[in-house]
This record gives structure tokens, sequence and C-alpha cells, in this order.
């Protein structure tokens, strides 16, 4: 069973994605209120408990994010987002879209107690997202974003298997670049490229 | 019943492999990306009528980014096809089911054939293909081409592939997207493409803009993205959701077991020694240092036997009386001279080349040698062009079209002047190697290197290209095979196809006419006004002749310079006479083949003015270089 105080900091970490979803970093106390269905008390004990360690500021009826907040709350985010796509490509046809949302909602918090293994990794606080130019050699990461500006890349890369929730591996470097392993294959890969892969280690 | 059906693959896929099983060797198989940069139809007779079958590049999506993807975009939309056949890889299904969900969004009837079954099941991945085949709707054909099995079942699938026309999958997006597609579908016009609506949708919000002018109106674009509050990066999720549903049907379809993978250990040694930062580089230079002793070796063992066979031959028949004997007998001694100094050379080079394509080697050397493009400025993939240089300059200047600007497609082209093609290797060895020794080829060889990079230097800065990002443009690293001798063989012997049936009566006809020129007393007309040419090469006037025939088929070059000089060279030339004739013979656009196909790719004007710039910084760099050799 859950506990007290896993709830609290269930709803806390919900404050913060939420806040941090929104680009003002501001939300009236009404939203969060409908978006996350607990007690009142305890949205009100996870604020208090916010405010205390300098992660948001009440403002009238509004939450906003502090400068030390929206940082934390972008990990969130980022770890919210992850999640979601993961359930989105793994679960795709066998639940609803909808139901990968809901999945992603419960599992995000509970996630380093359950199921698949590389999963486990991307809910604990201590590993990081780093570049793929960052990962130790022959060392298997697990995509966590892929960021460029431009589509056409983006779409190359996808379509060569560099997803998000594939496990990835360096394994030489060259100069300027690297030879990667991904899905069965190996590819080599400048360095400009390998900066626009999140992994966690 | 005549049918036209595009082949689509990843690359290494066994595409082209795949088109040979069924139509016959006529086309060149080829593990090297970058080697199909057209579409060629092929023909097959079958029971009920004909199919044509379009080759086309490999690639891992159509969504029109680079010069591969293009080709086969535009084959697919804009030339009559009854459908496709998806080559897919069973050792890494989701990627080409990726791009079968492409081609199935556009409606194009497809049947999957799926290759390398055997190899998957060496690694412990096994494909319910009749499984596959029910999700997708399509048939699903599991073949080998090199053994020739599933190919008929394939042909039959291919006759009745219209059927299938409606009932195949399609993926389906999340409800905000596909809300999104279906208010651009509405927009669609039916004027201007029968491309499927949903499809144009999905282009559209993929950001291709060619796909925009279908719209009654754009601004709808704009709105619909705008309302897309849960996609702000909508073409980006709709990339990942299809490779999810890919790689959750291939999921669906495989099953694994476990097994011990000796070969893979073997690989990753290999790839350990061949990549490594310092090592790869010296293993890749090493290995081009032996293929050219090698070709020297065997080939001047070749020329020997073929030479002596020759002067067998001809003591054998006397022609020489009148005209028409002399011109008979000169045409004779021409073709056979040619066929003695090019045809070993050139047809060895060929198997060493393709032996080193075809067991994976090939990929690795790109790899190790991209960084030396940096200094020009130039992105990795032009050393494809570069290595086919190594071949034919023709083939390899229609291959710089895989480059993305024009500046680099011209830059790239313009070092080929600079690369010896096969026939001018057979003259670095027929002619320099056999009859000055093979350190005097090996330092025309070194010359050559030193004249690349100052061309190249030279080069870059008339033509000001910038330097861009390392990219590595992402070449995938197939595993390695051991290659097959008698394919080798084969796909050499097609390359040499057009040395047989063009050069041989051209070596003829250049005897030939070299005879008549003698007896009416013309050649004076050639060899006097370019005398000042043959006096800074130093060499003597009739000389120029070789080098005249030359540019009209480079494998002249050795068999004219024979018949000017009656035989033996090494009599007639001193050492350094030899080594300046085949620095003079090698650098520079080779021959008007070559220079047509520059014309063809880069217009009139650039093409003409590079040809003339390169073959006098050829004629300019061979005579520097005797003169400061000659200094010590």
């Amino acid at each position: 069973m859950t506990e007290e105080s896993d709830i609290l900091r269930i709803v806390e970490e919900d404050i913060l994605r939420i806040l941090g979803e929104e680009k003002s970093k501001k939300v009236s106390l009404e939203s969060i209120k409908s978006e996350i269905k607990v007690t009142y008390l305890f949205i009100t004990n996870a604020i208090k408990e916010l405010e205390r360690e300098g992660l948001v500021q009440s403002q009238g009826d509004s939450i906003v994010l502090t400068k030390e907040g929206v940082g934390k709350a972008e990990n969130i985010v980022k770890r919210h987002l992850v999640l979601e796509n993961y359930f989105k490509i793994k679960t795709k046809r066998t639940r609803s879209e909808r139901e990968a949302h809901k999945m992603t909602d419960i599992l995000e918090h509970y996630i380093s107690k359950e199921v698949i293994e590389h999963i486990k990794k991307l809910s604990t606080f201590k590993t990081e997202v780093i570049p793929l130019t960052k990962l130790a050699l022959n060392k298997e990461g697990v995509i966590t974003d892929i960021l460029f500006p431009d589509y056409g890349l983006f779409e190359r890369i996808v379509s060569m298997g560099i997803v998000p929730s594939e496990k990835i591996k360096v394994m030489y470097k060259i100069p300027d670049g690297m030879v990667i392993y991904v899905g069965g294959k190996k590819f080599a890969l400048g360095n400009d490229i390998a900066k626009g892969i999140e992994v966690l280690s | 019943m005549k049918l036209r059906i595009i082949l689509v693959g990843q690359p290494n896929v066994g595409k082209s492999c795949l088109l040979n099983a069924l139509v016959g060797p006529e086309v060149i198989v080829s593990n090297y990306p970058g080697t199909t940069v057209e579409v060629t139809t092929a023909k097959k007779m079958v029971a009920g009528g004909e199919i044509a079958f379009l080759d086309s590049p490999g690639i891992y999506s159509i969504s029109d980014r680079s010069e591969e993807e293009k080709v086969t975009e535009k084959a697919l939309f804009e030339e009559e096809i009854d459908g496709a056949i998806i080559i897919a890889d069973s050792v890494s299904l989701e990627r080409s089911l990726y791009l079968a969900s492409q081609v199935l969004e556009a409606e194009i009837p497809v049947v999957i054939a799926l290759n390398f079954v055997e190899s998957a099941e060496k690694k412990g991945i096994i494909i319910a293909h009749k499984k596959l085949s029910k999700i997708l709707g399509a048939p699903v054909i599991p073949i080998n081409p090199l053994k020739k099995w599933g190919i008929e079942e394939l042909v039959n699938a291919l006759l009745e592939i219209k059927e299938t026309k409606g009932k195949t999958f399609t993926v389906r997006y999340d409800d905000h997207i596909e809300d999104a597609i279906r208010e651009i579908s509405s927009q669609v016009t039916r004027t201007q493409t029968q491309l499927p609506k949903r499809f144009v949708a999905l282009r559209v919000l993929e950001e291709d803009a060619d796909f925009y002018g279908y719209l009654r109106d754009k601004r709808t674009i704009e709105a619909v993205k705008e309302s897309l509050i849960e996609h702000p990066k909508v073409a980006e999720d709709i990339a990942i959701t299809r490779y999810g549903t890919a790689a959750f049907i291939a999921g669906k379809v495989t099953h694994l077991v476990h097994v011990e993978e000796a070969a893979r250990r073997l690989d990753e040694r290999l790839d350990g020694a061949l990549l490594h930062a310092l090592g790869g580089p010296i293993l890749t230079i090493l290995t081009f240092v032996t293929i050219f002793g090698a070709l020297l070796f065997i080939g001047s063992w070749i020329q020997d036997v073929l030479t002596g066979f020759t002067e067998y031959l001809l003591s054998l028949i006397h022609l020489g009386v009148g005209f028409g004997g002399t011109a008979l007998e000169a045409g004779l001694a021409g073709m056979m001279a040619g066929i003695s100094i090019a045809l070993p050379y050139v047809f060895i080079f060929y198997i060493l080349f393709t032996l080193i394509e075809d067991a994976g080697l090939l990929s690795r050397y790109v790899v190790n040698l991209e960084r030396f493009l940096r200094w020009f400025n130039l992105p990795g993939r032009a050393i494809i062009p570069l290595a086919l240089g190594m071949g034919c300059t023709v083939p390899a200047t229609r291959s710089t079209r895989i480059l993305f600007t024009k500046k680099e497609k011209f830059f790239t082209a313009a070092l080929l002047s600079c690369v010896p093609c096969s026939s001018r290797i057979a003259i670095i060895m027929g002619v320099v190697g056999y009859f000055g020794g093979k350190w005097l080829a090996l330092s025309v060889f070194i010359t050559l290197f030193v004249s690349f990079l100052v061309w190249g230097y030279a080069v870059k800065r008339i033509t000001r290209i910038e330097k861009k990002p390392v990219l590595y443009e992402l070449p995938e690293l197939p595993p390695y095979r051991i290659p097959s001798i008698g394919n080798a063989v084969t796909k050499s012997w097609i390359r040499m196809k057009t040395f047989v049936y063009l050069v041989v009566p051209l070596l003829f006809l250049g005897g030939v006419a070299y005879a008549g020129l003698d007896a009416l007393g013309l050649t004076n007309v050639i060899v006097a006004p370019l005398s000042p040419i043959t006096w800074w090469l130093d060499l003597p006037n009739v000389a120029i002749i070789p080098l005249v025939f030359g540019f009209l088929q480079k494998d002249l070059t050795g068999s004219m310079l024979l018949l000017v000089l009656g035989g033996n060279v090494s009599s007639v030339l001193t050492p350094l006479q030899i080594y300046t004739f085949g620095v003079a013979a090698t650098i520079g656009i080779p021959c008007i083949i070559a220079l047509g196909m520059y014309i063809k790719e880069f217009g009139f004007n650039k093409a003409v003015l590079l040809t003339a710039a390169s073959i006098l910084y050829g004629l300019l760099f061979a005579g520097l270089a005797w003169r400061l050799i000659s200094l010590f």
C-alpha cells in the first residue's frame, strides 16, 4: 500500500510537473486541484512543503515556480515525456492513447519499483540525462530524447532505429565521431549528431 | 499482362541481389551505398506476361531529404507503377517496417520480400511471416536470392499484387494527430494530385513543403498546427509513432531464442582493429598498398604472357604489303598491345575491389579515410565517388550526385582528375612499371598523390568551399561476409564488358588511324604544333600521339606509345622519361567519355574549363616533377 508520505511526494511532483508544462510557470490553485484528484489537504500540504524547499511561491490564488523550481520541474516534465513516449511506443495498439497517458501519470512515481529494467533507470533521480558524446565506451545507455532543430535529420535518425527507449552502445571512438550499436546494427556517427541524442546511462 | 514493380529497401538489404535473382546478372550487385543513384529498369518475362522491375537506391525512409530518397520518391509517385516489393531485413525488421508503413500510407500495393531469414535464425531471431502477412494485409515471402529460393513465390505474389489494394495496414496516430490529418485531408484538392488524401496530409504535417501546394488553403496548416497543443512538434511525434508501431509489429511477429554468437565475436575483433583511431587508417592504407602490390605482381605476369603471345601471333601473319596490310597490322598490334597492357590490371583491380566491397570492408575503410576529406572541407560521403573513381571516372562522376551542394559535387568531381581510374592504373603498371620497374611505378603513384593534394588545395581555394559540421552521414557498417569469388568474377566481367565491346575495337581503330596518319604524312600535323608540350616534358615529339589518343580512350595510351616508339619502350626512353610520361598521362580528366559525363552533370562551360585546366595542370606538374627530380 502507498503510504501518506509517498502520496505527498507524488503530489509534490505532480504540482511541479503541471507548473513546468506551463509556459508562464504560473498556475491557479483551482486548475491544480482539478488536475490532481486527491483531497485538498494533500495539495495545500504539498504546496507548503514545496514553498519550504524554495521551489514555488504563492501569488494570491496562483502558484509560481521559483528559479530553483524551474530546473527541478523541467526534469520531472522530461521524465514524464520519456515515459509517455515509452508507453506510446511499446503499448501501441494494446492500449488506447488515453490509457497510455494515464499509465504514465500513475507509473511515473512508482517506476523504480516496477517492471522493465531500463525504465527503472529513467525514474531514479540519481542518474541524469547525458548527451551520447558523454556515454562511456561499451556501456549500454537508453535513448531518452533526440534534439534536432531540423525535422529532416530527426526523421532520418528515427527511421534508422535511433528512437527514445531504444538501447544504445558506443562501440568505438573515431576522430570527431563514434561507431554506435543500436537495434542490431552498427552506424558511424559524427559528434555533431551524437550531441543531439540524449541518453541515460 | 504487363506489370511495373519498384524495389524498395534499406541500404545493404540485398535489393540488387534480389533483382539479380529475378532477372539475371545484368545488374551490378553492390554492397556499397551510393552505387545506385538512379532508378534502373530490368524486364522479366513470366508465364502471364511481362514484369518490369525498377531498382531504386537504398533508403531508410521516403521523406525526400537526400538525393537517394528524392530519386526513390520520384519513382514511387511519378512513375506509373503497379506496386512495390519491399525488401525487409529479418535481422532488423522494425526498420524495414518503418519504410513499409510509409509506402503503405501512400496506398501503393506491396509485397514484402523477407530477406536474410537464415542469418537472422543464426542470431536467434525467428520471424512468423504468416502472422506478419496477416497484420499487414500484404503477402510476406521469405526469400534467399543467393540460393534462389522464394523467387517463384515472390513472382506469383506479384501477379496478384493489385488485389491487396485497400486491405492493407495503416499506422494509427493519436486522436489529436488523427483529427489534424482529417482536417488537412479535407483541404486536399483532386486537381493537382492523385495521391491519397491521408498521405498528403501526413506529409504536410511532416513539413514536406512539396506537398503544401496540394492544399486549397495553405493557411490551414498553421491553424491546424496551432491547435495541436498536445503536439508542439507534431512531425516528430508522427515519426516516433510510426517507428513505435513498426517496432511493435516487429516485436509481435518475432520470436527470440538464445544462441551463442561466435561470428559476432570475430566481427568485433575485426572492427576493434579496423576502427581503431590509429590502427584503422594504417590498416586501410596498408590494404591499398597490398592491393596495388598484388596488382603489379600478378598483372605484370599476365602482361608478360600476353605480350609473348602477341609477338608470336604477329610473327605468324605477314600482312605488310601495301597500305591495307600495314594498317591492318598496326590495328592488330595496337589492339593486342592495348589488351595486354590494360586488361590484366583493369580486370584484376575490379575483382579485388569487388571482393573488398562484398566482404563489408569498404565501409570501414571509408570511415577511416573520412578524416582526410575534412582537409578539403568535404563531407564524408565524398569518399564514395573518390573510391569509385579508382574503378572508372565516369560512374564516379555520376555518383557525386549523392553530395549535398553544387559546390561539393563539382569539387569532388574535380578531385577525380587526380584519382587514377583503372585504365590509368593500368598505364602506371603496364607501361611505367613494366618497362621502368616497380619502383618507378611507385614513384608515379607518390607523385600522383602529391598532385592530388596540391590540386585539391587549389580547387578548394578557387571554389571557396566552406567547412561544415562533421556528421559522418550515418553510414551503416554492415556485418562482414565472406565474399564469393565467383560472384566477384561475374561482377567484374559485367563491369569489363564495355572494355571488350567498346575499347577493343577502338584499340584496333586507333592502330589503323595511326597507320593512316603515318602513310599520309599527317603525323607531323599533330606532332609539330604540340612540340612545346613534348619539349616541356622532355619526351620525343611523337610521344604526344599516345597522349592525344589517350584522351579519346585512355586504354589507347599504352598501345599507341608502343606503336609510335616501335615496341620496346625501355630502349628508347630513359627511366626519367618513362616516369614523366606516366605522370603526364594520368593527371587530368581522363577521356572524352568522362568529359561527356562532366558536361551532363555540370554543364558545358564548367566541364570544358575543368577538363582543360586539369590536363594543363597535369602537363605542368609532370614537367616540374622531372625537373625537380633531375636536380638530385
